[in-house]
C-alpha cells in the first residue's frame, strides 16, 4: 500500500501543480506590474469590491437586501471542476489504483488454497469428528458399560446394552451411535471415565446410505485402533492442575 | 432330521464360524496382553505427577503399588474440572467414583484399571473410605466454585484434599501417629497451595483466579488485565507472595512437628514427608523469580529435583 501513495501523487502532481503554478504566476505577475506602478494592489481590490454595494442601494431607502451580498456575483469555479468533482476523481482513483496493488502483491504470493483431498488444512487437537472407541494396550476394550455417555447424550444418539462377563466385569454387547442424530458436542467423551469413547479428528465419513451412519460397536472399535496413536497424542497433558 | 434349505444352512455356519472367531480372538487378546492395572496406575503418575513419581521410588516395595494407585487416583479426580465442559458432566464422573469406591469395598471392583489397583490397595492395606469420600466431596464442591473468597476456604479444601490424601498414605504405612498427621495436615495445605500458585498461569487463561479474592483485593489485583495480558503486575506479585507465606508457613508448622528428634521425620514416615521436598523447590524458585508467577522458568521442572528427593530421605528432613 504505502508503494501507491508516491505514485499517486506523481501522477497528479503535475495537473496540481500546473494549475496551482498558472495563479501564482498570475498573482506575482499582477504584484509585480503593481509595485512598480504606484497603486498597492490589495488597496486597489478592496477599493473595487468595495465600490458596488456602497453603490448599488439608493441612498436614503436605509437598507441592505439579500441582493446586495457582496462577492455573490463571484463563481470561484468557473473555469474549473467543482471540489467534489475533484473528489470524487481523487478517491475513485486512488482505489482503482489500490485494488491493482492487491492484486499485484497476490500475484507473487503462494496461493492461499490447498488441492483439497491430497493437501488437509489444520485441524484443532479438540476437533470433535468421528467417534471411536480406545482399548488398552493390551488389546482389552476400555468401556465398562457405566453408561455415562447415553445418559448424558443429548441427542439420544447412543444405545448400549450390557452384561456380565464371568470373570465379573461388565461389558457392551452392543454399543450403538446413531451418527445422523449426534450433534458432536463431545459430552460423551467428557463424560466417559475410562476415556474409551472419544471423537477423533477424522470428519471425512460420509456415506452413500443412510445405513452405514448407524454405527455398531465394531465399526466405533475399527476406527479407534487406526486413530490410536493421534487419539493419546491429543490427550497427553503434563500437569495436575490442582 | 430336519432338512435344511443348503443356502440358509451354509449363511448359519457362516455366522457361527463367524462368532466363534470374534470370541476366540478377544479371548487371545486378553491372555496375550496382560491388562495390568499398576502399570496403568505408574505410567499415569509419571505421565501427569512426575514429583509424585519421583517420591514413589522411597515407598517400600511392597507398599509402591499402593501409593501409585492412591496417586493415580487423586490425579485422575484432580483433572475432572479440566477435562469437562459442564458442572453436570463433572458431577456424573464424580458419581462414577463414588460408586466405584463403594463398589470397591464391597469386593465388586469396575473394570478401571484405578479401580482394580485400588481395589488391590484396599485388600492389602486397611484405607478408610471415610478419606476416599472427603476427597470426592471436596473436588465435587471444586466443580461448582473454582474461586475461593477467603484464605480459610481454600485452606480447608486443602485440608480435604492433598491433606487427606496424605493421611490415607500415613494409613497405609500404618502409622497413627497424631504427630504425624498434624504434620501431614499442614504439609498438604502447603502442597496444596503450591500446586495452584504454580498452575496460575494455566487458569488465568481460563478466565479463574486462583488466589483467594480477600488477597486480590488487598492489593488491588486487576483480574481481567491478568487473564487477557497473561502477565504479571506488581499487585500480582503482592498478592502471590502473601499466599506462597502462607503456604511456607505451613510448611514450618509441619517441620515444627519434628522438633523433638531434631528435625529428623522417623524412616517409616520420611516416604510420605518427602511430598514437601518438591513444594520447597517450587516455593524457592518462585522466591527466586521474584514472585512473578508467569515466569517460565517456574513451569520448568527442577533438574536437582531427583537428587534432594534422594537426598533428603537419607537426611531424614524436608
Amino acid at each position: 500500500m504505502s508503494f501507491a501513495r508516491p505514485r499517486l501523487v506523481l501522477g497528479f502532481a503535475p495537473r496540481i501543480v500546473a494549475t496551482q503554478r498558472s495563479i501564482a504566476l498570475r498573482s506575482s505577475l499582477v504584484a509585480y506590474r503593481n509595485i512598480h506602478s504606484t497603486r498597492c494592489s490589495h488597496a486597489e481590490h478592496l477599493e473595487s469590491r468595495l465600490e458596488g454595494p456602497i453603490r448599488s442601494p439608493p441612498l436614503g431607502a436605509g437598507s441592505l437586501t439579500a441582493k446586495d451580498e457582496p462577492g455573490k456575483d463571484i463563481d470561484p469555479y468557473k473555469d474549473g471542476q467543482s471540489a467534489i468533482d475533484k473528489a470524487v476523481h481523487l478517491f475513485f482513483f486512488t482505489e482503482i489504483i489500490r485494488g491493482m496493488w492487491i492484486v499485484l502483491e497476490n500475484f507473487f504470493r503462494e496461493p492461499y488454497t490447498i488441492m483439497y483431498p491430497y493437501e488437509k488444512g489444520p485441524l484443532s487437537p479438540r476437533f470433535r469428528g468421528e467417534h471411536a472407541l480406545r482399548r488398552y494396550p493390551s488389546g482389552e476394550e476400555r468401556c465398562i458399560a457405566c453408561k455415562l455417555c447415553e445418559a448424558i447424550c443429548p441427542a439420544q444418539a447412543i444405545t448400549i446394552e450390557s452384561e456380565a462377563r464371568a470373570d465379573g466385569s461388565r461389558k457392551t454387547t452392543k454399543y450403538d451411535i446413531d451418527m445422523t442424530k449426534c450433534i458432536y458436542c463431545g459430552f460423551c467423551q467428557e463424560a466417559c471415565p475410562v476415556d474409551a469413547i472419544v471423537e477423533t479428528q477424522n470428519q471425512e465419513f460420509s456415506t452413500e446410505t443412510r445405513e452405514e451412519l448407524l454405527y455398531n460397536k465394531e465399526k466405533l472399535l475399527a476406527n479407534g485402533d487406526r486413530a490410536e496413536a493421534e487419539i493419546a497424542a491429543n490427550l497427553y497433558s503434563d500437569h495436575v492442575y490442582r | 432330521m430336519i432338512v435344511m434349505p443348503l443356502s440358509l444352512r451354509s449363511h448359519c455356519l457362516q455366522r457361527l464360524s463367524s462368532f466363534r472367531r470374534l470370541h476366540t480372538s478377544s479371548a487371545l487378546r486378553s491372555e496375550t496382553g496382560s491388562f495390568n492395572p499398576a502399570e496403568y496406575c505408574k505410567d499415569l503418575v509419571r505421565k501427569h505427577d512426575y514429583e509424585g513419581y519421583l517420591t514413589s521410588q522411597l515407598y517400600p516395595k511392597r507398599f509402591q503399588g499402593g501409593y501409585l494407585a492412591l496417586r493415580a487416583f487423586y490425579i485422575e479426580l484432580a483433572t475432572v474440572r479440566e477435562a469437562v465442559s459442564q458442572t453436570t458432566l463433572g458431577q456424573a464422573r464424580l458419581m462414577f467414583w463414588r460408586d466405584a469406591m463403594k463398589d470397591i469395598y464391597n469386593d465388586k471392583p469396575p473394570r478401571h484399571p484405578i479401580a482394580l489397583a485400588m481395589y488391590e490397595a484396599t485388600r492389602d492395606n486397611h484405607l478408610s473410605l471415610y478419606h476416599f469420600n472427603r476427597i470426592i466431596e471436596a473436588r465435587e464442591q471444586e466443580l461448582h466454585n473454582q474461586t475461593h473468597l477467603t484464605l480459610e476456604s481454600m485452606t480447608s479444601h486443602a485440608e480435604s484434599t492433598s491433606s487427606t490424601f496424605l493421611y490415607l498414605l500415613l494409613e497405609m504405612l500404618k502409622l497413627p501417629s497424631s504427630t504425624l498427621a498434624h504434620a501431614a495436615s499442614h504439609l498438604g495445605v502447603a502442597q496444596s497451595l503450591t500446586t495452584l500458585i504454580r498452575a496460575l498461569p494455566f487458569h488465568a487463561s481460563k478466565g479463574v483466579m486462583v488466589i483467594p479474592a480477600e488477597i486480590t483485593a488487598k492489593h488491588n489485583v486487576n483480574q481481567q488485565e491478568i487473564f487477557s495480558k497473561g502477565k504479571s503486575s506488581h499487585g500480582l506479585e503482592d498478592a502471590v507472595f502473601e499466599l506462597a507465606t502462607v503456604a511456607n508457613d505451613h510448611l514450618l508448622t509441619a517441620r515444627d512437628m519434628f522438633k523433638e528428634s531434631g528435625g529428623r521425620v522417623p524412616p517409616d514416615a520420611m516416604p510420605v514427608f518427602s511430598a514437601a521436598i518438591p513444594v520447597v523447590s517450587i516455593l524457592s524458585t518462585l522466591e527466586s523469580v521474584n514472585f512473578n508467577v508467569f515466569n517460565p522458568s517456574l513451569q520448568i521442572r527442577d533438574w536437582r529435583l531427583a537428587w534432594q528427593v534422594w537426598r533428603s530421605y537419607y537426611k531424614r528432613t524436608f
